[in-house]
C-alpha cells in the first residue's frame, strides 16, 4: 500500500459559465519517503492535485469521481474532525507566496507559537528560535519580532518551512515554493525543503515547472497535461526519452536545452499545426 | 519616523475636515431667512435696537470677518448664549451630555455585543444553502426599521400593556444609578437595533473578506479548528471596518439620537436640539451639530491610529480607504 | 483553483443577469413592485385618490368600508397611505437620481484627475460624512426652511458622500488599469476615456449604491417629516403619516401600525434588492473553515 493513492480523480469547479474540469481522471501513487515532482503548465491541474490530497479544494470545487487515499483512508469520506486531523498530523504545505500565507497582523513569533502550542509543543522564545535556526535563519530573535511584510521572500519561505516542519508531517506538499523568489535564493530554499524531508522521512510532492531543478532533486517525475497525468516515471528516463508528445514539447522549452535557431513551440501549437485546431474535448465545459 | 509623519498627516486632515464642518455650520445658519436681530428681538423692536444688536453681533461686517470672529470664539468654547435660557450654549449642552452619553454608550455596547458575533456567524454560515436566508432577513430588517417607527411602537406597547416601566418618567443616572440605567435601557435598546444590524452586516462583510485570504487557507491547511482560526487569524484582521463603523455609530448616537430622545422624553442633547429647532435657537443647533461632527472626526482619527496598531502594514503602505 | 476557473469566477465591475432562484430577492422585488404600483394607482385611478375627502367619522377603527381605518379628519387611511407612498417614493427617487448624477460625475473626475482634485473631493465628502444624517437634515431644514425641498436637499447631501467615495474607489481601480493608460498615451481625450471606460466600469457600483441610497432616502425623508421639517401637511408622505400615527398613538394606533409597516417594508425591500445586486457585482467566495 502506498502512502498516497490518487485513482482516476476527477475534480470540477462550478463557475458562472458552467462546470470546469480541473482534474479529468488523474492517477498517482507515492510511497513513504518518495520524492515526486509534478510538472506541467499552469492550468494543467497540478495545484488542484496538490490541494486534493488534503481535500482543500476551494468552495466552488469538489470531487466528481475517483478517490484520494492517504495512508489507506479515503479523504473524500472523512468528516470535519477527521479532515482536520489528517491535515494537522499528516500533511504539510509549503506555499507559493509565503508572505501572503502568514497573518499580516501577527508577528512571526506569535504565529510560530500558535502552531507549536496547537501541537502541544514548547512555545518558549528559545524553542521558537531553535525552530528558526533549523531553517538556517541567522538572527532568529530578530525575525521572531518581525511582521510578515517586513520579511524578504526567502526569509518568509524559511519561516513557512519551519511552520510546516514543526508538525513533522509525513507528506510535504510544496506548490512551486520558489516561484516568488529571486534566483539565488531558490536553490537554498529547495535544499532546505529536501534536507528537512530527508531528516524526517517525509514524502515530498513538489509541484513545479522548473525541469532543470526537478532533474536535480527528484528521482521521479510525473507530467500533467489537461487534468491528467500523462507520463510518470524515473526522472532520468522521462527527461531522456519522453514518450508523451506534451513532455517532448516541455523538454524542448527547457532553458538548458535551448539552442540557437531552433524554434520553440508549445504543445498546443504543435497540435494545432497537426490537426488544424487544438483539442478541446478533454476539458469539457 | 514614517509612522509619525503618517499620524501628523491624519491629524492635519482631521483639522481640515473640522474647519470645513465649521464653515458649513456657520453659513447654514447665515442662510436662515429673516435677520437674526429680528428673530432675537421679536417684531416689536425698534430699528435702533435692531441696528445696535446687529452691530453687537458683528452682523454688519462681511461674512468672512464674521466667520473669523465666530470661529475664534468657538475654538475657545464660546458658542454664544441660548435664546431660550440666556445661558451659554456650551454650559447647557454640557449639562445634558451625560444623559446622552450614557444612552449612546449603552446602545453602542449592546450593538457590538450582539452585532459582532451575529456577523461572524453569518459569515461562517454563508456557505450553507438557505442557512443565510434567515439571518439575512433579520439583519436586513434591523437596518430597515426606522428608530421613530420602532420607538413609537415600543411606546405604544408599553402604554397599552402594563409592563412595569413608565415611559416618559426619566431618572438621571446622577440621581439614582439603578433607576437611571433602567430608564435609559428602553431607548438604548430601540437605538441599538439599527446599530446592531449595521454592525452585523459590516462584520459579515469584513469577515468574508478576510476568509478568502491566503493565510486563512494556510491555517485551514494546517488543520486548525474553525474557532481558533476565527480568534487568531480573522477577528483582528476584520476589526478595522468594524471599528470605523463603531466611530460613525458613536457620533450618530451622541448627536443624532434626536428622535428617540424626543419620543422617550430623555432630557439629553437630542431633545434640547429639538426644542432649539422649535424656538429657532440657532446657536444651540450650531453647537450640537458641531459636537457630533467633532466627535466623528476625533473618533475617525483615533480609529485610523488604532488601525495602524492593528495592521502594521497600514502606516507603511498608507493603504487606507 | 485553476487559473481558468479563477478567471471565470471573477468578472468584476459589471452586473450579471438578475435571473435567480433566490426566494428572498423574489419576495423583495414583488413587495417593491406592489408598493410602486400602489403609489401609481393612487395617482392615476381617480376613485382611489380620495385622500382629501372625508369619508367617515374621525378615528374609525379598521373596518370593511375603511380597511385601515380613518384619520383625525375622517379621511380614509388607505387613500392617505397611497398618496404617502407616492410622495415618499417620488421624492426619494428624485433625490437619488440627483445623488447618482452628482456622485458619479465627482467620483469619476476625482479618480481620473487624481492628485489635489481627488483630495479636495474626498475632504468635502468627509465634511458632509461627519454629520449624522438627521442632524445634517435638520441643519438644512433650519437653513432653507421646512418642506419637500429641504427633504430633497437633505437626502442628496446625506447620500452623496458615500456614493462619491465608492464610485471614486471603483473608478480609481479602473483608471490604473493598462487599457486606460494605453488610451491616455495614445491621446484619447479625457472626457472620452471618462465616459467610455470609467463610466461603463463603475455603472454596477452606481446601481448598487443607488439602491442603498434609496433606502437611506426613505429613512431621511421619514425622519425629517416625522419631526415636522420635511413634507408638510396637507400633503402626505410615509414619514408624515408615521408622525401623525405617533401623535394619535393611543387614540388611533392603526395609523402608526399601517404607516410604520409600509415604511419598514419599503426600506427592507430596497435593502434586500441592493444586497442581491451587490452579491452579483462582487461575488464573495464562501469559505469552509474545516
Amino acid at each position: 500500500m502506498s502512502l498516497i493513492e490518487i485513482d482516476d480523480l476527477v475534480v470540477e469547479f462550478r463557475t458562472p459559465r458552467g462546470t470546469v474540469r480541473a482534474l479529468a481522471g488523474a492517477t498517482l501513487h507515492a510511497s513513504a519517503g518518495e520524492r515526486i515532482a509534478i510538472v506541467g503548465e499552469s492550468g494543467s491541474g497540478k495545484s488542484t492535485i496538490g490541494t486534493a490530497i488534503g481535500a482543500l479544494l476551494p468552495a466552488n470545487g469538489g470531487f466528481a469521481g475517483g478517490t484520494v487515499r492517504v495512508d489507506g483512508v479515503d479523504v473524500g469520506t472523512l468528516d470535519r474532525p477527521g479532515l482536520r486531523r489528517l491535515r494537522r498530523e499528516t500533511l504539510g504545505f509549503i506555499p507559493q507566496d509565503p508572505i501572503a500565507t502568514l497573518n499580516p497582523t501577527m508577528r512571526v513569533g506569535g504565529q510560530l507559537a500558535l502552531v507549536v502550542r496547537d501541537l502541544g509543543g514548547d512555545a518558549s522564545r528559545a524553542a521558537l528560535a531553535q525552530l528558526l535556526e533549523e531553517v538556517q535563519i541567522a538572527d532568529p530573535a530578530d525575525v521572531l519580532r518581525r511582521f510578515p511584510h517586513q520579511l524578504s521572500g526567502g526569509m518568509a519561505q524559511r519561516v513557512a518551512i519551519a511552520i510546516a516542519m514543526a508538525r513533522r508531517p509525513r507528506i510535504l506538499i510544496a506548490d512551486e515554493p520558489t516561484a516568488a523568489l529571486d534566483a539565488n535564493v531558490r536553490r537554498e530554499v529547495l535544499k532546505l525543503v529536501f534536507e528537512a524531508a530527508e531528516q524526517t522521512g517525509a514524502t515530498v510532492v513538489w509541484l513545479s515547472h522548473d525541469l532543470d531543478a526537478v532533474a536535480k532533486w527528484c528521482r521521479r517525475v510525473a507530467v500533467m497535461y489537461r487534468g491528467r497525468i500523462v507520463e510518470d516515471g524515473p526522472t532520468a528516463s522521462v527527461l531522456e526519452a519522453p514518450e508523451h508528445p506534451y513532455t517532448q514539447s516541455l523538454l524542448a522549452a527547457m532553458p538548458s536545452r535551448l539552442r540557437r535557431g531552433v524554434e520553440v513551440r508549445t504543445y498546443t501549437e504543435m497540435l494545432a499545426s497537426q490537426a488544424g485546431e487544438p483539442d478541446d474535448a478533454e476539458v469539457g465545459a | 519616523m514614517q509612522t509619525l509623519r503618517w499620524v501628523g498627516r491624519r491629524l492635519l486632515m482631521g483639522l481640515v475636515t473640522l474647519l470645513g464642518i465649521a464653515l458649513l455650520v456657520f453659513f447654514a445658519a447665515r442662510l436662515v431667512p429673516g435677520q437674526a436681530a429680528s428673530v432675537l428681538l421679536g417684531p416689536l423692536a425698534t430699528q435702533e435696537q435692531r441696528d445696535a444688536l446687529t452691530a453687537e453681533l458683528g452682523l454688519d461686517r462681511d461674512l468672512f470677518t464674521q466667520f473669523g470672529i465666530w470661529i475664534g470664539k468657538v475654538v475657545t468654547g464660546d458658542f454664544g448664549d441660548s435664546i431660550i435660557s440666556g445661558q451659554p450654549v456650551l454650559d447647557e449642552i454640557a449639562l445634558r451630555l451625560p444623559v446622552t452619553a450614557t444612552l449612546a454608550l449603552m446602545a453602542l455596547g449592546i450593538a457590538l455585543l450582539v452585532g459582532v458575533p451575529l456577523g461572524v456567524l453569518q459569515a461562517l454560515r454563508a456557505r450553507r444553502r438557505g442557512g443565510a436566508v434567515g439571518s439575512r432577513v433579520i439583519s436586513g430588517l434591523g437596518i430597515s426599521v426606522p428608530e421613530f417607527v420602532l420607538g413609537a411602537l415600543v411606546v405604544l406597547l408599553f402604554s397599552t400593556v402594563p409592563l412595569g416601566i413608565t415611559i416618559g418618567a426619566f431618572t438621571a443616572i446622577s440621581d439614582d444609578l439603578w433607576l437611571g440605567l433602567v430608564s435609559s435601557l428602553l431607548p438604548a435598546l430601540v437605538l441599538s437595533v439599527f446599530c446592531a444590524a449595521a454592525t452585523a452586516r459590516t462584520t459579515r462583510d469584513a469577515v468574508l473578506g478576510v476568509l478568502v485570504e491566503p493565510w486563512i487557507q494556510a491555517a485551514v491547511g494546517r488543520g486548525e479548528r474553525p474557532w481558533a482560526i476565527v480568534r487568531h487569524h480573522v477577528l483582528r484582521n476584520a476589526s478595522i471596518p468594524i471599528l470605523t463603523l463603531a466611530a460613525t455609530l458613536l457620533a450618530y448616537l451622541l448627536g443624532g439620537a434626536v428622535i428617540v430622545e424626543g419620543l422617550f422624553n430623555v432630557p439629553g442633547v437630542g431633545s434640547y436640539m429639538l426644542l432649539a429647532m422649535d424656538r429657532r435657537d440657532y446657536a444651540v443647533i450650531q453647537a450640537a451639530v458641531m459636537l457630533a461632527a467633532v466627535v466623528f472626526v476625533v473618533m475617525s482619527v483615533l480609529v485610523e491610529l488604532a488601525s495602524n496598531l492593528i495592521d502594521p502594514r497600514v502606516s507603511t503602505m498608507g493603504a487606507t480607504t | 483553483m485553476t487559473g481558468a476557473a479563477a478567471a471565470l469566477a471573477r468578472t468584476p465591475g459589471r452586473l450579471r443577469s438578475l435571473r435567480t432562484s433566490d426566494p428572498v430577492l423574489t419576495i423583495a422585488v414583488v413587495i417593491l413592485g406592489l408598493l410602486v404600483a400602489a403609489s401609481l394607482a393612487g395617482r392615476l385611478i381617480p376613485g382611489l385618490n380620495d385622500g382629501t375627502t372625508t369619508v367617515g367619522g374621525r378615528f374609525e377603527a379598521p373596518s370593511l368600508a375603511h380597511p385601515l381605518g380613518t384619520d383625525s379628519l375622517g379621511r380614509s387611511l388607505v387613500a392617505r397611505l397611497l398618496e404617502g407612498i407616492g410622495t415618499t417614493f417620488l421624492l426619494s427617487a428624485l433625490a437619488v437620481l440627483c445623488t447618482a448624477v452628482i456622485a458619479t460625475a465627482l467620483g469619476i473626475v476625482a479618480a481620473y484627475a487624481g492628485g489635489w482634485v481627488r483630495e479636495l473631493v474626498m475632504r468635502i465628502g468627509d465634511v458632509l460624512y461627519a454629520f449624522p444624517a438627521i442632524l445634517l437634515a435638520l441643519l438644512v431644514a433650519a437653513a432653507i426652511g421646512p418642506g419637500s425641498t429641504a427633504a430633497l436637499a437633505s437626502i442628496v447631501l446625506v447620500t452623496v458622500p458615500l456614493m462619491t467615495r465608492m464610485v471614486c474607489a471603483a473608478a480609481t481601480d479602473v483608471a490604473r488599469r493598462d487599457f486606460v493608460t494605453s488610451a491616455r498615451i495614445s491621446g484619447v481625450a479625457a472626457p472620452v476615456i471618462m465616459v467610455r471606460h470609467l463610466l461603463t466600469c463603475v455603472s454596477g457600483t452606481v446601481v448598487v449604491q443607488g439602491t442603498y441610497a434609496l433606502s437611506v432616502a426613505i429613512l431621511v425623508e421619514g425622519g425629517l417629516s416625522f419631526l415636522g421639517y420635511g413634507v408638510q401637511l396637507p400633503a402626505a408622505s410615509l414619514g408624515l403619516l408615521v408622525s401623525e400615527g405617533n401623535v394619535y398613538l393611543l387614540t388611533a394606533p392603526w395609523i402608526l401600525i399601517a404607516a410604520g409597516t409600509t415604511m419598514v417594508l419599503a426600506i427592507l425591500a430596497v435593502t434586500l434588492v441592493g444586497d442581491a445586486l451587490r452579491d452579483r457585482l462582487e461575488p464573495r467566495e464562501a469559505v469552509d473553515l474545516t
